[in-house]
């Protein structure tokens, strides 16, 4: 065995070329490598329910076990989730009331189409691709220090998201906006995807932190854009998929010849920070302040006098620090020159280098070769390989991550993983349906979730009351009910904004500081520093605005299983845990809520008490009160204060839980 | 393949109903009368070896029996200087002030002043181990210490190298030891949370809270931040004029209402948790502050640990034994009431305010050595006179050591040969492996950091190898892919 392997090791270029030029070597045995092929629609009994072919698939699983899709949900249960999913915001009573006085069939398709015309659509599915792309604000490490415009990135994936730019050109934008025929300074900002992730400032061993850094690209663009764990092949063969350590390198002679992340500087011709301006604008700025930073230099080495001097010497230190009269981007810059030759590293160790491979794809899924040119264009190749109906994993990745967003789980479990180690698919021929309609809709993310919201199945009842199918499926893998969720933290936040009237819709930007409590500073091994405070009404913005700080996570994002801004996430954790009770009990942001929320109440209910906890329920649930309810709550209103019960409304399983 | 998704991952049966109602709690905080419905349904018996998903932080059978259940890791943040402490090198001493060439940075070969020690050392008790005048309390505890003298690590920086050592890797992003011990074992003590920081009052340590998050593991795993003073844990006290009374009316309210929502969702499993939860949080208002209050403490015990001496006035730096003493009582206090792992920083902050003693070594020991001295030397005595110090593991050590040769009147950075103790639970006192002449490099019974890792988890009653949770494609373990393994030389 260990004999075999060697010679392989020897040979595997030869092999491996004779092989291509023969033909293809596809790996056929696991699904996710095999071609996506159009399934035609199952013939089922119930056709009354299939709506699209969405439901032609669901329902011929379930028939196959005996059991019956759940009712439909409520048009409040509906509309409800239709806002936590596309926006991330809770209805107005009035959008909830409009809805259900409206019995014309398009009234659901006018719900889903002004939902996706809103930019908070942007904010909210531009956070999910965040995790995927294992977003931050800062480097991470000792120093910790902010990365200058990243938030450009963040802006450019919701602005994306909301002008439904094709998935296809999302990812070449992303990949290889740089190198693009018709590169746009939107497409500049998109490279910003290899500049957020973590950094090391000062690495032990430099030329191990240059392989990180390419590890860093090759793990999170295999996860999120193939859904795969390629990067696992840094030290060996993959374990379990078919990609072997060439595969890898291959993959790092792709990106080799982009500069490694630097402090980035404003003056000199940075590796990270692009000008967001013509060359020709670029480049007279910065003759201009060459010129001028060669005259100060000469003078301040001529004058003796040295208070003179230092005045100067201040002068200089200003221009050098002056920034552009053009807005920058935190962008990807190839080297000028050819890109270095790559060398397999033995082990995965930068001291053990062994042959030389040529940029390429992974073997197993694609016969083609990258065309090349020397200097650049490398990316662009990965791009368009990746960005490509034949690719059999791109549009299978992205279709399930919306899927996995509107049902809870993806058809897929395991959304950044389709390898063998991964979950396989609940409904295999459902999800190659998906990628290629997604495919033949131009690739288009908002036709996707229309055709996902329009079917049956997505508008079940989540109500997982019929016991036959809960003894059968209690995970509801088969699909005959939709999935009740808990809403991430980012929801919690801003809809406790919403309802308490306080929430600030401005987009973009930087990035907020919420005022976070000395206790929680104290972490720090400098306490406050790289956190700000912004003003109160700032602090009412979208948490989507929340800076990203790596090592200072907003407690109620932590708490409450934000993403990890290390690696890329797929699939967030949800987990119960005591302290999250305790800061929306005590902590400071939700008294303030509980506080706005009971004025807007007062203000639009009037004295009443009985009105107050009407209003107050539709604001937050979209619905009036039970006659239970109403009477706990007028009880605890009594005793105690609006406020209190407004808390207490923000505290219910009912507000963090979307039916 | 169809049947493993096909069921979901607990038979539906009553009795496991509810156990997932408190799988899904996940908290380190599940109500006793709870857990004690568990035990009578064989839950306990159930092997470690969970998948991340399912993992939850009930108690859970270790993969052999383990001699510690607790672990209390004193972290000397910003690298205590192994030869003025236990690692006495009398050629160093006679060669004070002589040139050498050092690797002072990774790859970075320059020459050096070599710089003795200023302290003087002795052999102590009947393991005869040596300890320098810096620690007079401890030194008079050798006999209980096993010191390993032949660490090394692969980092030169703060930043990278206090992230291996609590998380076996280099780049941050990956679950810290106390994460993986409760995922790994859970909690004994369903009222406090599993895994506990406490930082000193100076500031946090480099690179902050990502010492202690769980990484790619659910929040559940992560540390809670236990404060010695003000608000034990965040967001713990109602706000100011609340009485208890009037928060227990809350959470009634809260869980009333919940149930009412509940009563029309059969089996969500989660929204009871959630309710759950809640019902916890109030408890922990009452247990954690319990914890902190050292009033039921006998002078006798309080002073054993220097709570009350006095804030020394050499240096205005300097904080004296009494907030590290009773930080490690109050970690005494936890790991008697089952909470699996405590870390204790001591230093914050920057240069002198922790042990990176760049600026001048002597200066800084006069600062640090007595406020962990007379507290250290107090807790294996309280352990010891109360049974608990055999199943009780105390780690003492920095994320590196520092170098023979001077900086100034100071020390810089050395990760390629530094001293850790332990004590307590299944290890044998004693000294283990050797640096060099100069005390610079690990030369015999060298061992890096994930073999210290690897022996943390095997006193638990953990193997390393075992210990894994499945992540984007890899099974993930705190020792890495490079063989770790238990340092057999530690070991009673």
């Amino acid at each position: 065995m260990q004999f075999h392997r060697s010679i392989l090791l020897l040979l595997g270029l030869t092999l491996r070329s004779e092989a291509s030029a023969a033909e293809p070597v596809m790996e056929q045995g696991h699904w996710a490598y095999r071609p996506v092929a159009r399934p035609s629609l199952p013939r089922v009994r119930q056709r009354h329910w299939v709506t699209n072919p969405i439901d032609a698939f669901v329902i011929a699983r379930l028939e196959a076990s005996g059991l019956s899709p759940n009712r439909p949900a409520t048009k409040r249960e509906l509309i409800r989730r239709a806002y936590f999913d596309l926006i991330g915001l809770p209805p107005a009573p009035e959008a909830v009331a409009a809805f259900e006085a409206d019995p014309s069939p398009a009234a659901w398709t006018r719900v889903i189409d002004g939902l996706l015309a809103q930019p908070q659509y942007g904010e909210r599915w531009g956070r999910h691709w965040l995790d995927v792309v294992r977003y931050g604000q800062t480097n991470g490490y000792e120093r910790d220090a902010e990365k200058p415009f990243a938030w450009r990135y963040r802006d450019y994936v919701i602005q994306a998201l909301n002008l439904d730019v094709p998935y296809d050109r999302f990812v070449r934008e992303q990949l290889a906006g740089d190198e693009l025929p018709d590169a746009s300074m939107a497409s500049l900002v998109a490279t910003g995807y290899y500049r957020v992730g973590a950094w090391d400032d000062e690495p032990d061993d430099k030329r191990l932190a240059e392989y990180d850094e390419l590890d860093d690209f090759i793990s999170t663009t295999g996860q999120a854009f193939l859904g795969s764990t390629i990067g696992c092949a840094r030290c060996h063969d993959h374990k379990f998929d078919p990609f072997t350590q060439r595969d890898y390198y291959a993959l790092v002679a792709i990106f080799h010849n982009v500069r490694p992340y630097a402090v980035p500087s404003f003056a000199s011709d940075s590796p990270t920070l692009l000008p967001l301006t013509t060359p020709e604008v670029a480049t007279r700025w910065q003759q201009e302040v060459r010129t001028r930073l060669a005259a100060l230099e000469a003078e301040m080495g001529s004058e003796q006098d040295s208070r003179k001097r230092e005045a100067l010497r201040r002068q200089l230190e200003e221009l050098r620090a002056n920034p552009p009269p053009f807005p920058l981007a935190l962008a990807v810059r190839d080297r000028p020159t050819q890109a270095p030759a790559t060398r397999l590293l033995v082990r995965g160790n930068p001291a053990n280098p062994g042959d030389e491979v040529r940029p390429g794809f992974p073997a197993s899924l694609t016969s083609e070769a990258p065309k090349l040119v020397p200097t650049s264009g490398r990316r662009l190749a990965l791009a368009e390989w990746i960005a490509s109906e034949a690719n059999p994993l791109t549009a299978r990745v992205i279709v399930n991550r919306t899927w996995r967003h509107h049902f809870g789980r993806g058809i897929v479990p395991t959304p950044n993983d389709f390898g063998r180690a991964g979950r396989p698919p609940s409904h295999p021929e459902l999800l190659d349906w998906l990628a290629s309609e997604f495919v033949v809709q131009g690739w288009s993310l908002k036709q996707l979730h229309r055709l996902i919201m329009q079917s049956s199945a997505y508008q079940m009842s989540s109500i997982a009351d019929n016991v036959p199918a809960r003894s059968v499926d209690e995970g509801n893998v088969r699909l005959w009910r939709q999935q009740l969720r808990r809403v991430e933290a980012e929801v919690i936040r801003d809809a406790a904004l919403a309802v308490s009237g306080q929430l600030n819709l401005s987009m973009g930007g930087r990035g907020i500081f919420p005022k976070l409590s000395r206790e929680v500073l104290a972490g720090q091994s400098r306490p406050g520093n790289g956190w700000e405070e912004s003003p109160p009404t700032e602090q009412s913005r979208r948490s989507v605005y929340l800076f990203v700080k790596r090592t200072l996570l907003v407690p109620l994002l932590e708490s409450f299983d934000f993403t990890n801004t290390t690696t890329p996430v797929g699939e967030r954790a949800s987990t119960t845990v005591a302290p999250q009770a305790l800061m929306l009990l005590n902590g400071e942001f939700f008294q303030q809520q509980a506080t706005a929320w009971a004025t807007r109440l007062q203000r639009e209910a009037g004295e009443s008490t009985f009105a107050q906890v009407e209003r107050a329920y539709r604001l937050a649930f979209g619905r009036s009160p039970s006659d239970t309810e109403q009477r706990i709550a007028l009880r605890y209103l009594q005793e105690r204060s609006l406020k209190g019960l407004c808390l207490v409304l923000l505290n219910l399983n009912e507000f963090v839980y979307v039916d | 393949m169809k049947s493993e998704i096909d069921h979901p991952p607990v038979a539906p049966c009553c009795g496991a109903k509810r156990r997932q109602f408190l799988w899904e709690t996940g908290a380190g905080f599940t109500g006793l009368a709870l857990s004690a419905l568990l035990a009578g349904d064989g839950f306990f018996a159930r092997h470690a070896v969970a998948s991340g998903s399912a993992a939850n932080v009930l108690p859970r059978a270790p993969h052999f029996a383990g001699k510690a259940k607790s672990v209390i890791f004193v972290f000397c943040y910003g690298g205590p200087p192994q030869m003025d402490l236990f690692d006495y090198k009398p050629e160093l001493q006679q060669r004070d002030g002589q040139t050498i060439n050092l690797e002072i940075r990774r790859g970075s070969v320059k020459p050096g002043t070599l710089l003795a020690s200023r302290r003087s050392f002795k052999q102590y008790g009947q393991t005869g181990q040596w300890c320098s005048d810096a620690l007079p309390h401890l030194s008079q505890q050798m006999d209980k210490l096993a010191v390993i003298k032949s660490l090394y690590a692969d980092s030169f920086a703060h930043g990278s190298a206090m992230i291996q050592l609590n998380t076996g890797r280099i780049v941050q992003g990956h679950p810290s030891l106390g994460s993986w011990l409760a995922y790994g074992l859970g909690t004994q003590n369903q009222n406090l949370p599993s895994f506990v920081v406490m930082l000193d009052p100076r500031g946090g340590p480099i690179s902050g809270a990502a010492n202690w998050m769980s990484g790619y593991m659910p929040a559940r795993y992560q540390a809670t931040v236990l404060r010695t003073a003000g608000d034990p844990i965040l967001d713990l006290s109602p706000v100011s004029g609340m009485s208890r009374a009037h928060q227990r009316e809350q959470v009634d309210a809260i869980n009333t209402l919940n149930a009412e929502h509940l009563r029309s969702r059969p089996g969500f499993s989660e929204l009871q948790a959630r309710i759950a939860s809640y019902e916890l949080a109030f408890q922990l208002q009452s247990t954690a502050p319990e914890v902190l209050d050292l009033a039921g403490e006998d002078l006798k015990t309080l002073d054993l640990y220097g709570v009350n001496d006095p804030k020394p006035t050499n240096h205005q730096l300097a904080m004296g034994p009494a907030h590290f003493g009773r930080q490690c009582l109050i970690a005494r206090r936890l790991v008697e009431r089952g909470v699996r792992f405590v870390q204790i920083y001591s230093g914050g902050g920057h240069f002198q305010e922790n042990w990176d003693a760049h600026v001048n070594q002597e200066e800084n020991l006069k600062i640090h050595c007595p406020e962990i001295d007379k507290p250290l030397a107090g807790l294996l005595t309280d352990l010891e006179r109360r049974g608990m110090l055999d199943e009780t593991l105390i780690v003492w050590g920095g994320e590196f050591g520092r170098q023979p040769v001077a900086q100034g009147p100071g020390r810089d950075h050395n990760p390629k040969g530094f001293t850790y103790w332990l004590a307590g639970g299944g290890v044998k006192p004693g000294s283990y492996g050797e640096t060099d002449e100069l005390g610079h490099e690990a030369v015999r019974k060298a061992h890096h950091v994930r073999d210290l890792h690897a022996t943390i988890l095997h006193l638990m009653g953990l193997n390393h190898h075992d210990l894994k949770y499945l992540y984007n494609g890899l099974d993930h373990r705190l020792t890495g892919v490079v063989p770790a393994e238990v340092i057999g030389g530690l070991l009673a």
